[in-house]
């Protein structure tokens, strides 16, 4: 059996205990691990050392010498940062309003990742994935399209979009690539909607999931890169369809830039409910389906927002919508985020499985979420149990568009 | 612990997955929320970790451990707040957290049978479609497991209501220190609640500390799901009307009591002084009591305003329907909500919360009251890394709540300063707390197990003329000490 004595990294990993020991210790002195059973990943290993709890008490261990980040690499795998046992946590829930104090679970994670590169103990998988994104600057999701600089407007095909303006639409690479009537959806809606908007001249990944992985300078420059471009083109409104790039552009994006990023950035599903709630885009096509809906993690548990998209539900006509209560869903999840189906795919596959599993239990003919991300693992998991949709595509069909595009 | 083992584990769990020796897993299940000594943190992991999905993997580990005489100590949720999960002698974990399966819900007989790793908050999840639940309730109900409940006999805020967990599993399957799997329950029958047969070994197999065997399987009640919840905050200007409140309350003969807590001076200072959640109350407010009833509307209706009268007796003010609700509802939540510790000199410091327990009568309250405060604050004058934060009495008797409490001192410990002395500062402060319940004729502790350096020294004590028969039996079960050892001073059976 391994002897537990810290590795070379002494002082990289030194660092990274300074920074995060106090916030550790937030969580280790309390001990509770309401977290547990919100997590998705531990609802299917149910192996202690992935608990949000198990992250936070590596770092107290750390500090005594007794665990090196090669000790700990793996465990830190097995995240999807959704941010349920943030939520969870009763520090953040009671001492959160009196101390100022929210367990930072996400962000230590992504700290532990990037301290895992920086030590040579990143994960085979993530290194490769990143390795390709470096290359084509837009991640290797496998699809129908070479992922390229050429195609990465592919999806837009027929629907004669601009370059530039001041507000431009970000596309993410997996609704660039793959799920693109997700991207076409909610371009139509908008033109539909009388909404002006542009393409950026050339779209990069958003360096969010790079930077999830650990892989910092490559976000980073990814996030330079995107910036410059929309400078460029003179942009001040950039559309965030996606939860996942609107967490990079609001979250990763301003600690790189500080006070120079002053852009506007506008979430997609919140946009296109002000615009049905305005009156600018009518949803007057029956949709008979009866469907439930998917709070995305980035959407529900990371920044709060949960009722734009089932505001967005109850103005379908036609539809019967059979709602679960977004705090109920902290405990819901694809599976999809984090890198993790890059690294764990058979975790991510049966997290999936379960979720669709409880949207079976509601005898519901359809799953809706809102973040493209989910939908691929949720309907790989469905596999003609239910059919999985987009809220976007949704929302096109009652507005009368003809969306196209893969699912 | 030489690898010949770790390949016999992995031989019989045939997952390699499911077999843990490296050292972030054994860091990982070292320790739990009881008061920790950090700096010797490396004594207490185990050698290895395993994750059985089965009785009979579980027994095949355990006649492994038992043959080559290796320390097995059983984690179910590893949330308890005395060291029953904590390894002493290091050995092989056996984590079932994995058995969280739900194996029978019989709405017609009125029970369900589950793994020990399903938690009891997720189990009321699946639960709730049949109008049924399963009332065991500890303030940790969204993390504490079912396993864990019963291995420590666990103690449930509904217990005088609804019982604790003891009075809730109807059977079970445990694994012997040897490894022999059987059924246990009150008599026979899986399903029966009350037999006549033989020993009741039931009661045997709850509450032992992981020191007679693991549950790997347990048939638990189904009790109707209450129509209406009622909940009542009382403040009083002195303790000792609080005290004869509760006292009156308990002995109403109002069969949905579920609970009557009586919150003391040193809490309500406290929740003055740092807690964050505290609703402010006027300075001639003293000590509080809180009170739960849950049953049909038939009966819950008529009942409160019974309690409204009594707790309005001796003075008591009402505190309003958002705290009485809102207070009762986040009762799991504020259970511990550390980070907000004085240290000597007044200055907030990041300390871990505990709270040491008892069982005590009725008639002992006040006057333990006074000397338990007196020890913590000898403590915290000494070593200045201690913090008083109050008491609370709970009934305690399941379904007879006017007699005996679950009585809590709370003290906050800044863990990260503890070393060598401020920790045998801290087992002699535990040790003193519980001298003084023996002295009143309590027990030294009501729900969180006897298995803490400090108190356990007492357990021969405590447990007086019948302490033989408590080794006899350990003895019996587990003639190689091979079960959790060390804990309950249980190595005494072996001298």
């Amino acid at each position: 059996m391994a002897d537990y004595s810290p590795n070379g990294d002494g002082e990289l990993q030194r660092e990274f205990v300074e920074r995060w020991r106090n916030n550790a210790y937030g969580c280790f002195s309390s001990g509770h691990k309401f977290c547990r059973e919100v997590c998705p990943v531990m609802q299917v290993t149910r192996n202690e050392n992935h608990t949000p709890t198990a992250f936070h008490a590596d770092i107290v261990a750390m500090e005594k010498g007794l665990l090196s980040v090669e000790d700990v690499a793996d465990d830190y795998v097995h995240c999807t940062q959704c941010g349920a046992c943030e939520l969870r946590c009763p520090n953040t829930l009671f001492t959160g309003d009196f101390y100022r104090h929210r367990t930072r679970t996400v962000d230590v994670v992504k700290a532990m990742r990037a301290l895992m590169v920086a030590t040579g103990n990143e994960r085979p998988a993530w290194k490769q994935w990143n390795a390709r994104l470096a290359d084509a600057r837009n991640e290797p999701v496998l699809g129908e399209v070479p992922v390229s600089q050429e195609h990465v407007r592919d999806w837009a095909e027929g629907l004669d979009l601009p370059t530039g303006g001041e507000t431009v639409l970000f596309v993410d690479c997996e609704a660039a690539f793959y799920r693109t009537s997700y991207a076409r959806a909610f371009a139509l809606l908008l033109q539909k909607a009388g909404v002006e908007f542009g393409l950026m001249r050339e779209q990069w990944c958003c360096g969010g999931p790079a930077a999830e992985m650990g892989y910092v300078d490559l976000a980073r420059e990814h996030a330079e890169h995107n910036v410059a471009d929309w400078r460029e083109v003179g942009a001040k409104r950039i559309l965030a369809p996606d939860p996942h790039d609107y967490i990079a552009f609001t979250e990763d994006y301003p600690g790189y830039f500080g006070d120079d990023y002053d852009f506007e950035i506008v979430l997609g599903v919140e946009l296109v409910a002000e615009l049905v709630r305005d009156g600018r885009l009518s949803l007057t096509e029956p949709v008979e389906r009866r469907v439930t809906y998917h709070d995305p993690c980035r959407l529900n548990k990371r920044r709060g927002v949960h009722e734009a998209p089932r505001e967005l539900l109850r103005a379908v006509p036609g539809i019967e919508f059979k709602d679960v209560d977004h705090v109920t869903q902290w405990s819901y999840c694809s599976g999809g985020g984090g890198g993790l189906p890059i690294e764990k795919p058979e975790i991510t596959a049966e997290i999936s499985n379960r979720r669709v599993a409880r949207a079976e239990q509601l005898e519901v003919d359809t799953l809706v979420s809102a973040c493209p991300w989910s939908e691929r693992p949720l309907s790989e998991a469905a596999d003609g149990r239910l059919e999985v949709m987009d809220l976007f595509e949704l929302v096109a069909q009652a507005a009368g568009i003809e969306v196209g595009g893969r699912t | 612990m030489d690898d010949a083992v770790v390949d016999e584990l992995r031989a019989i769990l045939g997952d390699d997955d499911r077999v843990l020796p490296n050292v972030s897993s054994r860091a990982s299940r070292t320790r739990v929320p009881a008061p920790f000594p950090v700096h010797r943190w490396a004594e207490f992991m185990p050698d290895v970790a395993v994750l059985p999905v089965s009785a009979e993997e579980v027994s095949q580990v355990v006649k492994l451990a038992n043959r080559l005489r290796i320390p097995v100590v059983p984690r179910a949720g590893g949330t308890g707040l005395s060291d029953g999960a904590v390894p002493l002698r290091g050995g092989i974990c056996v984590d079932v957290k994995l058995m969280n399966k739900i194996h029978e819900i019989d709405l017609e007989d009125r029970t369900v049978t589950v793994g020990p790793g399903i938690n009891m908050l997720k189990l009321n999840e699946e639960l709730r479609p049949h109008g049924v639940f399963y009332p065991d309730d500890p303030a940790s109900y969204p993390c504490s497991l079912v396993g864990g409940r019963i291995g420590t006999g666990g103690w449930s805020l509904l217990g005088a209501r609804f019982g604790h967990t003891r009075d809730l599993v109807i059977s079970m399957q445990v694994v012997l220190p040897t490894g022999e799997i059987v059924e246990i329950g009150d008599g026979g029958g899986r399903k029966l609640r009350k037999s006549s047969t033989g020993l009741t070994l039931k009661q045997l197999f709850t509450g032992h500390q992981g020191t007679l065997g693991i549950t790997t399987e347990a048939t638990l009640e189904l009790v109707p799901r209450p129509e209406l919840e009622f909940s009542a905050f009382f403040a009083f200007d002195d303790y000792m009307k609080a005290y004869r409140t509760t006292g009156a309350l308990t002995r109403s003969g109002l069969a949905t009591l579920a609970g009557v807590v009586l919150f003391d001076e040193w809490k309500l200072r406290y929740l003055r002084r740092d807690d964050e959640a505290y609703i402010p109350q006027p300075p001639w407010v003293q000590a509080v009591i809180a009170v739960a009833m849950y049953g049909t509307r038939a009966e819950v209706e008529p009942a409160s305003k019974r309690v409204m009268e009594l707790g309005r007796a001796e003075g008591g003010k009402y505190l309003g329907d958002e705290i009485s609700q809102g207070d009762w509802a986040s009762r799991h939540d504020r259970y511990a909500t550390p980070l907000h510790g004085r240290n000597r000199e007044g200055q907030v410091v990041p300390m871990s919360w505990h709270c040491e327990d008892a069982a005590l009568n009725y008639s002992v309250l006040p006057q333990v009251r006074e000397e338990w405060h007196a020890i913590v604050e000898r403590y915290i004058e000494r070593y200045g890394i201690f913090d008083d934060w109050g008491m609370f009495c709970y009934t305690n008797g399941a379904f007879k709540p006017w007699a005996d409490y679950l009585v809590e001192i709370d003290v906050g410990i800044w863990e990260q300063q503890l070393d060598d002395e401020t920790w045998a500062g801290w087992v002699a402060c535990k040790r003193e707390i519980a001298e003084v319940a023996l002295k009143y004729g309590g027990s030294i502790t009501a729900c969180h197990g006897a298995t803490r350096e400090g108190d356990a020294d007492l357990v021969p004590t405590e447990m007086g003329s019948a302490w033989e028969v408590v080794k006899r039996v350990k003895r019996a079960l587990d003639p190689n000490n091979v079960m959790n050892p060390g804990k309950q001073m249980l190595d005494e059976a072996y001298e």
